[in-house]
């Protein structure tokens, strides 16, 4: 790797923590749950972004597998918090729209 | 400046020799540039979107549609760059990943905030009932 | 590639310093924002964005099996147990009044200035000379790559050298996360929680939070989860 684009890349890392930063100020200051899932989810995303960008810079594969394992947990993490808020609990069966028509999905 | 300048030397050296430009090295140093940069800019851009928008379904907005975009073009970024199939191959399969949970969550997320009645901030529009796209 | 194949380009560990500075400044932060904040669902999604911004730090600083349980246990697993024992709690938590806080802030004030004490004995970041790179160590660096056909060290010594000892360590986590989640009680009985050992209704009660979500499920449905 070039003197030139290891710099680059380490200015992209730079960049993407700001605005890691940035996601943390609506993270703190959401007004609403929904808000802060959203700043979570997006975040999340950010570190991955962040995990593939230093891999490449320091030229370790091995730590693309954490950035693989981060876009994994974070959806699972977003879509536990959101059956938790709507049903309180992880074990039930996501509402099918044709069976019975009815909002109550237990 | 400078800098870019001693990349491109470094990248055609191969025209003392041969008096040929390695084309390849230099598409590869322009796609990676030009797709790193555009996709710092989505990203960038939907962060400051989720920081000043006004209320929590434009917020969505912002976050979801150039979060996933960003995501792509930068890890597309560091595709053209890496030499070993190994990390191209994780990389692949990172933004395939990506490319699915991200969207998917976007929607989760503001599905359950419109069913938890969570109101949109509204001119003199008004969103369409949940009622009426269930028939 | 090994730990000591993988080192940083003396070129770029500036930059990578101060991109370990940034994740610490931000771990500040988002350390307070925890502290400060009474909401108990900001507090369970401060806790995930500590852990991933940790897990960041930890690859910058080269520890990539860190990371790796701290990918794992910290953003996921942990997340999810805690808004499970947050639907057993109440939405906010109370504020503690001061005079309660000052055996705890005299507590922490003194373990600070102890470890503060203690970094004066600690050798300087990247010393060859420290214990840590100087006795056994440097035989089990030189020693792995044939003993053990793993090529990274960190991984050798947890899996191979100390196995028996990372085998309890496995079993005494199974039984903690057994206890757990019979503690939560995550097949759907959270938030109307009643015990009944041997069929005798010891506590009736229901969660506190149980009244603070809409139920949504019909007559027998409920009386079926409940009896």
């Amino acid at each position: 790797m070039s003197p030139f684009m290891g710099y680059f890349m380490l200015g992209s890392a730079f960049l993407i923590i700001v605005s890691m930063a940035m996601m943390l100020g609506r993270l703190l200051g959401g007004p609403t749950l929904y808000d802060r899932l959203l700043a979570v989810n997006s975040f999340g995303t950010k570190t991955v972004l962040f995990l593939c960008v230093f891999c490449f810079i320091i030229g370790r594969p091995d730590g693309v597998d954490i950035a693989l394992l981060y876009a994994l947990m974070n959806f699972i993490a977003t879509i536990a918090v959101l059956k938790f808020f709507n049903y309180r609990a992880l074990d039930v069966e996501l509402p099918s729209r044709n069976v019975t028509g009815a909002e109550d999905v237990r | 400046m400078s800098l870019i300048f001693s990349a491109a030397v470094e990248t055609t050296h191969a025209v003392e020799h041969a008096a040929q430009i390695d084309w390849i090295s230099v598409f590869r140093l322009i796609g990676t540039i030009v797709s790193m940069a555009a996709g710092l800019f989505f990203v960038l851009a939907g962060t400051v979107g989720v920081l000043r928008l006004p209320d929590f379904y434009t917020r969505l907005h912002a976050a979801g549609m150039t979060d996933t975009l960003g995501a792509e073009l930068i890890l597309l970024a560091l595709i053209f760059q890496s030499d070993s199939l190994q990390m191209v191959l994780k990389l692949l399969l990172v933004a395939f990943f990506l490319f699915v949970t991200s969207p998917t969550a976007t929607h989760a997320v503001g599905h359950a905030a419109y069913r938890a009645g969570l109101k949109p901030l509204l001119g003199e529009y008004r969103a369409p009932d949940l009622e009426e796209d269930k028939s | 590639m090994s730990l000591l194949a993988a080192a940083v380009e003396p070129a770029f560990l500036v930059p990578t310093l101060l991109l370990d500075i940034c994740f610490l400044a931000l771990l500040v932060v988002v350390a307070f924002a925890i502290v400060r904040m009474r909401s108990l669902f900001g507090i369970v999604m401060l806790q995930g964005v500590y852990s991933l911004l940790s897990a960041a730090w930890f690859v910058t600083l080269d520890a990539v099996d860190v990371a790796f349980t701290e990918a794992a246990v910290g953003a996921g697993v942990s997340t999810v147990l805690m808004l499970s024992a947050m639907l057993l709690a109440d939405r906010q938590s109370t504020p503690v009044p001061m005079r309660r806080q000052l055996g705890a802030l005299a507590v922490v004030v003194l373990a600070g200035a102890a470890m503060l004490y203690a970094v004066g004995d600690m050798p300087a970041f990247g010393d060859v000379n420290s214990p840590a790179n100087s006795y056994v160590g440097m035989d089990f660096m030189a020693k792995t790559a044939e003993e053990v056909k793993i090529p990274n060290v960190v991984t050798a010594v947890l899996a191979s050298y100390r196995g028996y000892d990372t085998f309890g360590e496995v079993v005494v986590i199974f039984s903690a996360g057994l206890g757990v989640l019979l503690l939560l009680g995550l097949n759907g009985n959270s938030g109307n929680w009643v015990a009944r050992p041997n069929g005798q209704v010891i506590n009736d009660r229901t969660a506190p939070s149980a009244g603070l979500y809409q139920d949504n499920r019909s007559e027998e449905q409920r009386a079926e989860a409940g009896q």
